[in-house]
């Protein structure tokens, strides 16, 4: 059994020294005064003491509204939780904001959710209620809430999401300004329970998707639709070849030589028809830039899930295969994902997740109701795409379907 | 000090407004009043990705600190004389407490050394879930690690082809249903697998993530190479005093997670029994009685989630192991399957850290570069991994379904006779 | 095979890969393909002592980790020009 402390590590206490590190780092010694393997702070200490005495003795919770919550444990103790969303992308002064509310209602205790929402503890009403209160009046300059109260039950939680052109290389499509937009234009639905299910969105900013938003109910998806570009009087100097080719996943990259200037360089080229605009080449070699302003833009896919409820968890599939770049409120991304989300809200039962929903209907019904535009980009065609093909009689008869009566070939 | 130079940000200054908290106004108000130049040359390059549509980063090679294989994002703006505060930008990760519980006091000292050596822009939290201290340039690197290990007692989480960071749900600090503790067991692993976290060891990313219930909660099942997910092997407990007060309305379904919509009076024939995917649930109506055939039960947390104050997880709890979740590059998503249907886990998960090595093992001998441990296990076969290479028991429970094709790859051992058969004998019985 | 050998062998694969074809770093998994007769783990660790020794310095290519001999090739800040030969 791990070794844990009661309470924060007294070190915590102590004023961050600033010049502390200058004296300890010798880079002639780099192994000098070098602490390693140390691993996390051990979780307890930063439980507070009311989650300490009921730790695993849970026995129930409530919603009171939403974003604020009730759990009762079997010591017969409860705490109250409230539950704010945030940008994700933040800065120290917002997180010593949270610290001071921490500070004011909960003994300096915090924490978060997977899904970035940061969550206070309370064991009285009354500070409940002063709690609330708190958040709800911290706004930024802009008008912006700052710690918006929801998040919990049938209501579109906060976005996770990936770095796109806050500091990411090889992203199609911004992140945090995307999820803003959304969000902005979801907000009442953050702060409610009028949704048949929770509504998961999640976003990444390029296929390599490190948000793993793949099992999401509606997600975005930046995508490239151009190859790399390759600057032969460039790339020699500044890329090593084998490197390149090898950091390729499909093996669509091969060594050429080209004359420039009667001079003979060693480049690349690179098979368009394979490339599936992953930017692993330009992580190696910035001689071969993917981004393209006018080519990359967005995919929307939906219908995924995580949870085991009712159903086994799924894939979303792709319904919008592309839209432009739209900086900086991406208007018809936001359009879209806000008429799914409705028509689902309008047309969904109770407890049923969008891919649930879905799946009862039909698709072909989901893209009638929804008015997305079905195109051949929507056929899979990749590996296992056979899964996907529609191998019986059962479907319904929607708008798509017009009655064939003669072949013009 | 030198003059702080800032930029034009009319695209930006465009997210300003609106009711979610907008980062914009976050970063542009830090930046003034710690008088940060990073700050407002990453909103400037940001303003100009706005304009281009597109990035204005690079990749770097580096990888961590001293002796570390991981932890650190290289990142370089490709407008370096526009943006010089930011001409590198890189990222540290920092292993979070599990849950991501925190105390300000720890907080604020991790505030106070990123603004003295970083840009004071973070993530909280990364996909992994690490905390990401977001813009430093090399040379403070070391200092930070320093700074975080000697002064916070924290270390870096991992990138590259190590063990990523470890996460889980928050489990038994807040959750009636955690029926394992996701806490101690993701800390337990986290630091008996330090050097693995830290240094490169594998073909490619490994990620583990701890769930505590079938809600998973940290999506261990979509995101993570080794998934561990809470469950219990016998009844559902019932308060039926509880789930009378459910039908008689005064308890509110699913926690009143449905609030704000008129759905009518609750109906547990139609919400609960109706929904039940294996249909193994029964109301008398007369006895005002529930029953649960539990050994029909798929443990789809559907009837609990509905009626919390009623039903709970059984008492013989353990985890379901399942392995090769991925993100869709490059055979295509895939979802974790099903390898341990049920585990016993007690500190300190001896069981558990004997299997991640097995598998481990056999990663590292077999898999091809950027190879995730899902892909291999399909290019093996489930069958030969689950029997060959990790000695257990083929179950019903390891697939959906039986194969549909008869094309069975026999193994010699099991044919009669095995393979090397007798030419002249068989034309003794039939002429050439 | 003792550690000292197997980090001996380590080294002069890499030396052997830089001067020949180019290519300054390498994954484990080509380590591995050339040292068949160790084990992976074995190899790991042995490369990774090299690195706290000063010998090898890890690359990383964005989502994994190469090995590579200091100051040689490719170096670990982008955009730094590779030297001339």
């Amino acid at each position: 059994m791990s070794e844990r402390l009661e309470r924060p590590d007294p070190i915590y206490t102590q004023p961050y020294d600033p010049t502390l590190a200058e004296k300890l780092y010798n880079p002639q010694k780099p192994m000098e005064n070098r602490i390693t393997d140390i691993g996390p702070p051990h979780y307890w200490q930063f439980l507070p003491p009311v989650i300490q005495r009921n730790y695993g003795k849970w026995k129930s919770h409530e919603i009171l509204q939403p974003g604020v919550l009730k759990y009762t444990s079997e010591t017969g103790e409860v705490v109250y939780v409230v539950r704010c969303g945030t940008p994700r992308l933040e800065t120290t002064d917002y997180v010593r904001e949270i610290c001071e509310i921490a500070d004011k209602y909960c003994d300096g205790y915090v924490r978060w959710t997977t899904r970035n929402n940061v969550e206070f503890h309370v064991t009285d009403e009354e500070k409940l209620r002063a709690l609330i209160e708190d958040l709800k009046s911290r706004k930024f300059p802009g008008g912006s809430y700052k710690f918006p109260i929801g998040g919990t039950g049938a209501s579109v939680t906060n976005i996770v999401h990936t770095q796109g052109w806050i500091h990411c290389h090889t992203p199609a499509i911004d992140a945090s300004g995307v999820v803003k937009a959304i969000m902005d234009e979801l907000f009442e639905y953050f702060g409610s329970h009028k949704l048949p299910a929770q509504v998961r969105i999640a976003l990444a900013c390029c296929l390599n998707m490190c948000g793993a938003v793949h099992c999401s109910d509606i997600a975005v998806v930046g995508i490239h639709r151009k190859p790399p570009m390759v600057e032969d009087d460039r790339l020699e100097k500044v890329c090593e070849i084998p490197l390149v080719i090898a950091a390729c996943p499909v093996g669509a990259i091969k060594p050429a030589t080209v004359e420039i200037g009667g001079e003979k360089r060693k480049t690349v080229r690179v098979n368009a028809e394979r490339c599936m605009f992953c930017g692993n080449c330009y992580t190696m070699c910035p001689a071969m830039p993917i981004a393209d302003g006018q080519g990359d833009g967005l995919a929307v896919v939906v219908g995924g899930k995580v949870s085991n409820r009712i159903s086994p968890p799924k894939f979303s599939k792709v319904v919008i295969p592309y839209i432009p770049n739209e900086p900086p409120r991406w208007p018809t991304a936001v359009k879209w994902i806000k008429k799914i989300l409705e028509v689902y809200s309008q047309h969904a039962k109770k407890y049923e997740r969008v891919g649930d929903w879905i799946e009862r209907i039909g698709w072909e019904k989901f893209f009638e109701l929804t008015d997305i535009p079905f195109t051949w980009h929507l056929i899979d065609d990749y590996r296992l795409a056979y899964d996907t093909y529609r191998t019986s009689i059962h479907f319904k008869f929607t708008k798509h379907v017009k009655p064939m009566t003669e072949y013009n070939y | 000090m030198a003059e702080l130079k800032k930029h034009d940000t009319p695209m930006l200054n465009e997210l300003r407004g609106g009711p979610w908290p907008s980062f914009v106004d976050d970063i542009y108000n830090y930046s003034e009043k710690h008088q940060k130049q990073a700050g407002f040359d990453v909103l400037g390059q940001m303003e100009l990705s706005y304009k281009h549509k597109e990035t204005h980063w690079k990749h770097g090679g580096i990888v961590g600190v001293f002796g570390y294989g991981g932890g650190v994002i290289g990142r370089y703006s490709d407008q370096q004389d526009k943006f010089p505060a930011i001409w590198a930008f890189h990222t540290i990760r920092v292993n979070q407490p599990a849950a991501k519980w925190y105390h300000s006091s720890a907080l604020r000292k991790l505030c106070d050394l990123w603004d003295h050596r970083g840009s004071g822009i973070v993530n909280l939290h990364g996909s992994t879930g690490d905390v990401i201290l977001l813009g430093t340039v090399t040379e403070q690197l070391e200092y930070i690690f320093y700074d975080l290990t000697h002064q916070l007692k924290m270390d870096l989480g991992g990138s590259g082809s190590n063990l990523r960071t470890p996460e889980c749900c928050m489990g038994m600090s807040r959750c009636e249903w955690a029926c394992i503790d996701t806490q101690d067991i993701t800390y337990e692993l986290t630091m008996h697998f330090q050097d693995e976290l830290h240094r490169p060891a594998f073909p490619y990313k490994f990620k583990i993530k701890v769930s505590g219930c079938p809600n998973d909660c940290v999506a261990a099942i979509a995101r993570s190479d080794f998934s561990i997910i809470g469950t219990w092997a016998d009844d559902i407990k019932i308060d039926q005093e509880a789930v009378r007060a459910y039908v008689g309305g005064e308890l509110k379904p699913n926690a009143g997670a449905h609030s704000d919509r008129d759905w009518g009076p609750f109906d547990i024939q139609k919400e609960v029994i109706d929904l039940c995917p294996t249909k193994c649930m029964y109301w008398d109506e007369g006895q005002k009685k529930l029953y649960i055939n539990n050994k029909e039960c798929n443990r789809c947390m559907h009837c609990i989630n509905v009626m919390p104050e009623a039903l709970r997880p059984g008492d013989d709890r353990g985890a379901t192991i399942l392995m090769g979740a991925k993100a869709p590059i490059l055979e295509g998503a895939q979802l974790s399957t099903v390898i341990v249907p049920f585990i016993r886990l007690e500190p300190p998960y001896d069981n558990l850290k004997n299997l991640i090595y097995k598998v481990w093992d056999y990663w590292m001998e077999n898999g091809k570069n950027r190879e995730r441990l899902g892909e291999l296990i399909q290019r093996v076969g489930l069958n030969r991994f689950i029997v060959d290479v990790l000695g257990l028991e083929p179950l019903p429970q390891h697939v959906r379904e039986p194969r549909s094709n008869p094309y069975i790859f026999w193994k010699e051992e099991e044919v009669e006779g095995g393979w090397t058969r007798d030419l002249a004998e068989f034309r003794k019985r039939h002429p050439a | 095979m003792d550690k000292e050998t197997l980090k001996q062998k380590i080294l002069e694969v890499i030396q052997k890969k830089a001067a020949s074809g180019g290519k300054s770093k390498i994954y484990l998994k080509d380590l591995q393909r050339e040292i068949p007769d160790a084990n992976p783990r074995d190899i790991k660790n042995a490369a990774n002592e090299l690195v706290k020794e000063g010998k090898l310095e890890y690359f990383s290519t964005g989502s994994t980790v190469m090995y590579g001999l200091p100051g040689v090739g490719m170096g670990l800040e982008a955009g730094v020009e590779k030297p001339e030969e």
